[in-house]
């Protein structure tokens, strides 16, 4: 049984980057989102079980999204990819209810340990 | 002039990396400033060097200016461009002076001015598997004459200038300033190949 998994980020690269670095039982099956807005939509329809989340980005940013998650009781696993990597935004994030900040640009080796921490591998 | 002419996934690329770029070089405003930035998407764009110095110079003293030279590996060199209107250098002023120490607001700017573009320099680099040093900042009177006057005493020819909009929302406060990057026609080339390289493997 497989974990659904959704990729938030506006920038294709990016994008890419985070799915090339997921082992291919996570990665096969991916969603991706160019914006808050999109993974917001995404979220409220189906249900995912991990969401990788940017947080510089157009019409809804990653904060933007915490909140609206954390309000409708939506609760996928967050991991934040973000180049903003200044010590208040990491806390911000997890106090908002992200399970971890890895910075951008993602590392393979983090993002696997990361996802092993939280029994995802 | 040369052009970088990218296409779409071209520009992405550069888009992301300098957003990398950007995402440390803020985190270095923060600590220097001991305060929160609120980060805005940089927008990039082309622009035509002469164009660029006729509108800093538009008017006399219209601006504060700090360049700085870089230098890497295979032909990556250039001239960044710090440029600061009136009413953000003296925010920026207003920001620094609660700083505890001595140095007058023009030195302050210099080494803030250093901190974005060696900081941001060195994160580029990074990424495109180069590596950067760097000549002593300079402050330069804002008028035309005194940035182009500048410009004609590098031993290399503008043919690009790529401009970065950057955007700092700082608490209470918002600043803005152009980072300008003057890089000449062999660093373009490398730039767009090592582009290349990285979307290939993807």
């Amino acid at each position: 049984m497989g974990f659904s998994v959704l990729v938030c980020d506006d920038s294709n690269m990016a994008r890419k980057q985070v799915l090339r670095s997921l082992p291919e039982q996570l990665s096969a099956n991916a969603q991706l989102a160019k914006n808050g807005q999109e993974a917001v939509e995404l979220l409220r329809s189906q249900q995912f079980d991990i969401l990788f989340l940017d947080l510089t980005m157009p019409v809804l940013d990653g904060l933007g999204v915490l909140q609206a998650l954390k309000e409708e009781n939506i609760t996928p696993a967050i991991f934040v990819i973000s180049a903003d990597i200044q010590p208040e935004m990491q806390n911000k994030v997890l106090e908002l209810g992200a399970k971890a900040f890895l910075r951008k640009p993602v590392q393979i080796e983090v993002l696997n340990t990361n996802l092993k921490n939280h029994g995802f591998l | 002039m040369s052009e970088l002419n990218l296409n779409e996934d071209q520009q992405d690329c550069l888009q992301e990396i300098i957003n990398v770029a950007m995402g440390q070089a803020s985190d270095q405003l923060a600590r220097y400033l001991d305060t929160f930035v609120y980060l805005k998407v940089p927008s990039i764009e082309q622009v035509s060097t002469l164009s660029l110095i006729e509108t800093l110079g538009s008017n006399e003293n219209s601006a504060s200016v700090v360049s700085q030279g870089f230098f890497g590996y295979e032909g990556i060199r250039g001239e960044a461009l710090l440029v600061y209107k009136p009413k953000d250098s003296d925010r920026l002023a207003d920001l620094l002076g609660y700083e505890p120490d001595e140095l007058s607001v023009e030195e302050q700017i210099i080494d803030l001015s250093s901190i974005l573009t060696t900081t941001f320099l060195n994160v580029f680099a990074k990424q495109i598997d180069n590596q950067m040093s760097y000549s002593a900042p300079r402050l330069l009177a804002g008028s035309q004459s005194a940035v182009s006057d500048h410009l004609a005493q590098q031993s290399f020819n503008w043919d690009l200038a790529l401009k970065v909009k950057i955007t700092y929302q700082v608490t209470d406060y918002s600043f803005n300033c152009d980072m300008i990057l003057f890089i000449p026609e062999s660093a373009i080339n490398n730039i767009k190949a090592v582009i290349n390289r990285i979307l290939e493997e993807f």
